[in-house]
């Protein structure tokens, strides 16, 4: 039961991202070609996410657990890395501004940039991670 | 580290899936602890070896 409650709450809160992001594009005109890649960076993020929900439903379904023992630890090496991304990120996210741009970054661009970033290696580092088997 | 988990399970005609089923984790993990790609915790190693009805020292091969 608990393993179902957390794979409806992660299809809802990528209900929400998606719908977020339906409601942003109609109100935002002209869209500029950064704003592009972000948009495609979240859906490919929500698109990966659907996968390991998919894979946990598949497990459930054949009445072994979503996640066991192995799949935790991976869920800490992922968020380690993604930390570790994350500050990073923040770190070249301003610098980046100043050297290629000519000016500083908006606070709320590095925080984009930082959540992107952070939940892309999180992700990826997961499924390669469980790919791989530790 | 090498086991001998596929060999007992032969023995006692379980697939990795019902080996997976009896102690409560995925399949996944029965078939990487198999390949020696994944260490199980002592506790996972103790259910594994209840299941085959064997002890640790006999399920694990430990290479020094």
């Amino acid at each position: 039961m608990k393993d179902i409650k957390g794979i409806v709450l992660a299809i809802l809160v990528a209900a929400g991202v998606l719908l977020t992001l339906f409601f942003y594009l109609r109100g935002a005109g002209e869209i500029e070609l950064n704003e592009i890649i972000l948009v495609g960076i979240v859906l490919i993020l929500v698109g990966l996410a659907m996968y390991i929900v998919w894979d946990r439903l598949k497990n459930v379904q054949k009445g072994l657990p979503a996640k066991d023992e192995r799949l935790t630890n991976i869920n800490y090496k992922a968020g380690y890395y993604a930390f570790i991304a994350a500050i990073w990120s923040a770190f070249g996210g301003t610098m980046i501004g100043d050297i290629f741009l000519g000016h500083e970054l908006k606070g709320g661009d590095v925080t984009a940039i930082v959540i992107l970033i952070s939940g892309f290696v999180f992700v990826v580092s997961y499924l390669y991670l469980a790919r791989k088997g530790n | 580290m090498k086991t001998r988990i596929k060999e007992l399970r032969a023995r006692y005609d379980l697939t990795q899936e019902d080996l997976a089923k009896k102690i409560g984790v995925r399949r996944e993990t029965i078939l990487f602890i198999e390949k020696g790609n994944y260490n199980p915790s002592l506790q996972l190693a103790h259910n594994i070896a209840k299941a085959l009805q064997t002890t640790i020292d006999d399920l694990f091969i430990f290479e020094e």
